[in-house]
């Protein structure tokens, strides 16, 4: 039987590395997009049992990402736990991550986005959809010096080439 | 100049993340008429100082917002979110 697996949007791409700051791509394991109404539900607990972790995008709106890929199973039962006060779209094939760490990495990010990265205003677990240059992206401080990007799978190469470029005085 | 928006729910971004769809008018009802209608549709009056827009927040949340902005300074005096505006101030 001919595989069929999938390539990973950033194959090609190998990691950044310097003292200052690293790119590299994260496992593209699950990102599940989450639209609730009025009533909420847990969505930290859900995760949770889920090994996900809930990232807010917006108003009512999350992603639930874990860099292992969920089984088919294991997805409908959380996308049924979600119902009837929020819905799951699975985003998995369609969002890539990548990381961005290092004691420059605020100032490299700082170049392409307009968000304030400032530790006091933008501190870890914070979140922001936004723009990084031309291409809209979503930003989670995981740590004083990391930050997760998640991009659109076609955005991904193309963004990745451009945080390459704004990395450069520090690789 | 820079010209940023106060989104009520990213805080200070760029007008770059925002579409503008245009003034934000009180709609008339489904029996005001033609002529309502076609002012509504059509008619936009062109001040000088402080006029409500709607500003969808297109690289952000993507929540549609009123935004008050002063066309002569660009300064913003409010920026809420257009689903917590009067329904019967903006008809939404
Ligand atoms: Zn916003």
């Amino acid at each position: 039987m001919a595989d069929i697996r999938s390539l990973p949007a950033l194959a090609d791409r190998r990691p950044l590395t310097s003292p200052q700051v690293t790119l590299s791509a994260l496992p593209e394991g699950t990102v599940l997009q989450v639209i609730a109404g009025p009533k909420t539900p847990d969505l930290t607990r859900l995760a949770g049992e889920a090994g996900l972790v809930a990232r807010a995008i917006a108003p009512g709106q999350w992603f639930l990402v874990g860099n292992r890929p969920t089984a088919h199973q294991d997805m409908r039962r959380l996308l049924a736990m979600l119902e009837p006060d929020a819905s799951g779209i699975d985003q998995s094939h369609g969002r890539v991550r990548m990381l961005m760490e290092g004691p420059m990495a605020a100032a490299v990010l700082s170049k392409g986005t307009a968000v304030d990265l400032d530790p006091t205003v933008f501190p870890p677990g914070t979140t922001a959809a936004t723009l990084v240059g031309h291409v809209s992206a979503h930003l989670t401080r995981l740590d004083n010096e990391a930050f997760e990007i998640t991009v659109l799978r076609g955005f991904a190469a193309a963004l990745w080439d451009d945080l390459a470029l704004m990395c450069a005085e520090y690789l | 100049m820079a010209s940023l928006v106060p989104c009520p729910h990213c805080g200070s971004r760029p007008k770059e993340e925002f579409t503008v769809k245009g003034a934000a008018l009180k709609r008339p009802s489904p029996e005001a008429g033609a002529d309502a209608w076609f002012d509504y549709v059509y008619l936009r009056d062109n001040p000088r100082g402080g006029y409500e827009e709607y500003w969808h927040h297109t690289a952000g949340c993507r929540r549609w917002l009123i935004v008050d902005r002063d066309t002569a300074t660009h300064q913003v005096t409010s920026c809420r979110d257009a689903a917590s505006a009067s329904a019967k101030e903006h008809g939404a």
